[in-house]
């Protein structure tokens, strides 16, 4: 503990309030969007994010759905994450879409202040990476 | 041992806000805060009588934002209800809990408006589009569905 106190926790409903406005707002260039799966769900367990593949990588100008569940323990434990979208790419298991925490280290030393955007992003990150940028990918437009 | 060094960096607003909502509960309405986290509340408001939510048990969750007092507190219905004023994940559309915040106001008032609102729905300012347009085309109707899931989701939970 800092002298300056404990820091004040914002309670999982109240993040996934803030993050959904802040998804539906839009966010910076609009590549990396999400949403939520069922808007009577109280407990906002189950999103739906989008990437748009990075230039100058073979992702480029595809679109990648991506599908987040956040249980009751987020963000204190991270989402599930799982492409909907077939993708090869080093951090994701090729039989069943799902974002491997073991390859993706954002998952594995997860933090609280974490969001559903940041996982976007860096997912979208990695796709331009050179252990990626170059894999052969599988038909547009393929699901898992 | 971090709810005790929770509680000792509470600001005393807070604790003495919290000791009265505790000790002098204000009627039909219980707020209590979580063991985990000071700031945030688990609420319970009954439903006012002659309203449609009348016989309801309706429960709500409460934060404080770091910012509190001088941001309003954050809060939200977990009971389906059928109201104008609050859409389907429970928000609330009241404006002193938006550009009418004032410091001078606090958990209890913010709770008892809620309450207030459960009496007097206001269709003319909605945050549940559809429901707002039912009470204003055939309100015995929209207060019978009201009525309905109070029955349906705030009783006997």
């Amino acid at each position: 503990m800092t002298s300056s106190g404990s820091p004040v926790i914002v309670p999982r409903n109240f993040r996934l309030l803030e993050e959904l406005e802040r998804g539906e707002k839009g966010i910076g260039d609009g590549t990396v969007s999400y949403g939520m799966d069922d808007g009577e769900d109280v407990f906002m367990r189950s999103w739906t994010g989008t990437i748009i593949g990075p230039n100058n990588s073979v992702h480029e100008g595809r679109i990648y759905t991506v599908k987040l569940f956040c249980d009751k323990d987020y963000p204190d434990r991270p989402p599930s994450v799982r492409f909907h979208s077939r993708i090869n790419m080093t951090s994701v298991n090729q039989e069943t879409g799902v974002v491997d925490p073991r390859h993706f280290s954002m998952l594995a030393q997860w933090r609280r202040e974490y969001t559903m955007e940041n996982i976007l992003t860096e997912l979208k990150r990695e796709m331009a990476a050179p252990s990626n940028r170059k894999l052969q990918q599988p038909p547009e437009g393929s699901i898992f | 041992m971090s709810g005790t060094t929770a509680n000792s960096n509470l600001p005393r607003r807070i604790i003495k806000e919290t000791q009265r909502l505790l000790s002098e509960p204000a009627p039909g309405i219980s707020a209590s805060p979580s063991e985990e986290n000071l700031r945030y509340f688990n609420v319970m408001i009954l439903g006012p009588t002659q309203s449609p939510y009348e016989g309801g048990v309706f429960k709500l969750e409460l934060f404080l934002p770091e910012e509190y007092p001088m941001a309003a507190p954050k809060v939200r219905f977990l009971t389906k209800i059928y109201h104008p004023n609050i859409d389907k994940l429970g928000r609330i559309c009241l404006d002193i809990l938006k550009d009418k915040w004032s410091p001078a106001l606090q958990i209890r008032t913010v709770l008892l408006s809620i309450q207030a609102l459960l009496s007097a729905p206001n269709p003319d300012d909605p945050l549940a589009e559809n429901i707002a347009k039912h009470w204003k085309t055939d309100e015995a109707q929209a207060v019978a569905t009201a009525r309905e899931w109070t029955r349906l989701y705030a009783t006997g939970a």
